[in-house]
């Protein structure tokens, strides 16, 4: 009895030894040495892509930024790795949307002392606020308005000030310079969507991320879902909105890339529209260094601005 | 060599304190063949956590968790009755069930709360250990422990006291009901005295590992040392071993795939069930083929 006991403990103990030693994989999520006193470049975790873009817009070289979520995730449904939560308890900061967006991640974030919430500048006016049957949060989809978006600059260079004085003067810089950038960006897609006659102006999508983008650009936005990708809609809303479309006489709705094509080609079927080749970035930016050209203008589907120009494109071409 | 960071090893302890109660109670379950009964209170939460929040209206209020394992109080009297009073058998009984009162939440969700608060029965079904490593710490024995670490301790220590207390009554009821109940223990008092601290272990397991995962806590050490001993002492003792050593284990798995803490404790644990049932001495294949070798040599 008592050898079976301590055959079994050797097993344990010995399993245990083997996969310690097994691993190779000691990862150090972070590139640069450790240390940001002793000289090392500022760690930086971000949650969402969109993000992500901000804080590499604004920190340029002088930051090493840990992406938390790639690229098609969806935030809504995101699990947390294992490398994420040592990046998001070792970054000198980190960057977040907030508003809900990242779900559970988010409240474990706002433990941290390092964590900075991009859209904390904007007043409650300025958000949309929920429908009555969603009447707990605001809409966060805040990036879909790219001057709203743009007030997410100033808690980005002022973390980074804080933290990095020595640096202050470039983050500063970069900060006012993306600025202007932005507000271009916004007079550009107002003009582009001025293309498409007033009464065409409505666009059909898989869930309803698309809010501040409508009100941004003055178009009416309808959705399956609902501000979740997994929030699913009833049949009765899926009647609804063929008869909408049929009542419009749209010519195009639009797949996300991020959620399933289905919901929204079964509606294109039943209410005899077109369904968008491009599909739309709703809740993440596509893939960093994937380009894309329309009308002779190119640009980085990874970065926020690519996004909203090929969003954009992409409605007006459609719709137009 | 991959080493463990601090949170990982604060992660380690919360999985075995979580995982530690579930194997102590999974050896009587097993005993007692009621080893889905687990399943049945784990899936039943969801409709007492929904009526709970109609009432208090806070997502972070301690009283869901109440009401999830009053539910599971619920769903294991409604088990008994049903295989008590009609002629369908305990395994169709909870199958029947806790898939009522699962399917029963998934409605209240909508009723009750409608879309106004997000909480999903994802929010139930799985859990998180990462918690653990944000949550604010509290000074233990000049240890700056992780305060989310301090209930399931209490759950964790509970549990162990009261088996050593009712550890005879257990025993004796889980072996032999009749001669229990001769000997005045009620039959009822010691399922729903089990039922209900199972309840209590299993609902406060949900935020680390979620109402799945959990199952496999209650059942895998158990199941895996009784195919190393038949002895009741050593099965409890195996079965915390078994808990200890798929929860450093697991971690040290997450880590190096970069993947899900809780699932990578589980998966270790499935490990060592494989080894159990090549190699384990009392069931094991190895050695029941060398028995039954040794028995041919006898009889040439």
């Amino acid at each position: 009895m008592k050898r079976d006991l301590f055959k079994l403990v050797a097993m344990g103990l010995s399993l245990l030894v083997f996969n310690s030693c097994g691993g190779k994989g000691s990862q150090n999520v972070w590139e640069s040495a450790d240390g940001f006193e002793s000289g090392a470049k500022l760690k930086i975790a971000a949650t969402t892509t969109m993000v992500q873009d901000l804080v590499k817009v604004i920190g340029g070289d002088d930051v090493e930024i840990y992406g938390v979520m790639g690229e098609g995730v969806d935030p809504h449904s995101y699990s947390s790795r294992s490398s994420d939560r040592q990046a998001l308890k070792s970054a000198d900061l980190v960057f977040y949307n907030g508003l809900h967006l990242e779900e559970t991640l988010q409240k474990n974030i706002e433990l941290l002392k390092t964590a900075h919430r991009v859209t904390s500048g904007m007043e409650k006016s300025e958000l949309v606020q929920p429908e009555e049957k969603y009447s707990a949060y605001a809409d966060p989809h805040v990036w879909g308005d790219p001057l709203l978006w743009s007030k997410t600059i100033d808690v980005v260079v002022d973390a980074l000030v804080a933290k990095d004085a020595k640096n202050g003067e470039k983050y500063k810089e970069r900060g006012d310079a993306y600025r202007k950038e932005l507000m271009d960006l916004s007079e550009w897609a107002k003009g582009r969507m001025r293309e498409v006659p007033a009464e065409r102006r409505i666009l059909v999508t898989s869930h309803d991320a698309f809010m501040y983008y409508a009100r941004a650009f003055d178009f009416e936005v309808k959705a399956i879902d609902g501000l979740a990708p997994g929030d699913k809609s009833g049949p009765k809303k899926v009647e609804e909105l063929v008869a909408f479309i049929r009542e419009r006489q749209l010519k195009m709705i639009f797949p996300e890339s991020a959620a399933n094509k289905k919901g929204i080609e079964a509606i294109a079927k039943d209410a005899g529209v077109a369904v968008s080749d491009k599909e739309l970035y709703a809740d993440a930016t596509g893939k960093v260094g994937e380009l894309e050209t329309v009308n002779g203008e190119t640009y980085d589907l990874g970065s926020y601005i690519g996004m909203i120009k090929h969003n954009v494109n992409a409605i007006v071409e459609g719709l137009k | 060599m991959m080493e463990l960071d601090q949170d990982s090893w604060w992660m380690v302890g919360m999985s075995f304190l979580v995982a530690l109660p579930c194997a102590l109670l999974g050896v009587f379950l097993i005993l007692r063949r009621m080893s889905l009964v687990g399943d049945a209170i784990s899936h039943s939460a969801l409709p007492g956590i929904v009526v709970a929040f109609a009432f208090v209206g806070d997502l972070s209020s301690p009283w869901l968790l109440v009401g999830a394992a009053l539910a599971g109080l619920l769903v294991t009297f409604l088990i008994e009755q049903i295989h008590r009073h009609t002629r369908i058998k305990q395994d169709s009984a909870i199958g029947i069930a806790f898939t009522s009162l699962f399917a029963l939440g998934l409605i209240l969700i909508r009723v009750i709360i409608g879309d106004k608060v997000h909480l999903h029965q994802d929010m139930v079904l799985e859990g998180n250990l990462q918690h653990v490593a944000y949550a604010e710490t509290v000074g233990v024995m000049g240890l700056d422990v992780p305060d989310s670490l301090i209930p399931a301790a209490v759950v964790a220590a509970g549990t162990v006291i009261l088996m050593i207390i009712f550890y005879r009554v257990l025993t004796l009821s889980s072996f032999d009901s009749g001669l229990a109940a001769s000997f005045g223990y009620k039959p009822a008092v010691v399922h729903y005295g089990m039922m209900a601290v199972i309840s209590v272990v299993v609902v406060s397991a949900f935020e680390a590992v979620g109402a799945i995962l959990v199952i496999a806590l209650l059942i895998l050490p158990g199941a895996t040392a009784y195919l190393c001993t038949h002895r009741l002492k050593l099965l409890l003792v195996l079965s915390v071993l078994h808990a200890l050593v798929s929860s450093v284990m697991g971690m040290y798995f997450s880590v190096w795939l970069n993947g899900k803490e809780s699932a990578g404790v589980v998966v270790a644990g499935t490990g060592l069930f494989v080894l159990a049932w090549m190699f384990g001495p009392a069931d094991g294949v190895v050695i029941k083929a060398v028995q039954r070798r040794n028995r041919k040599l006898d009889e040439v």
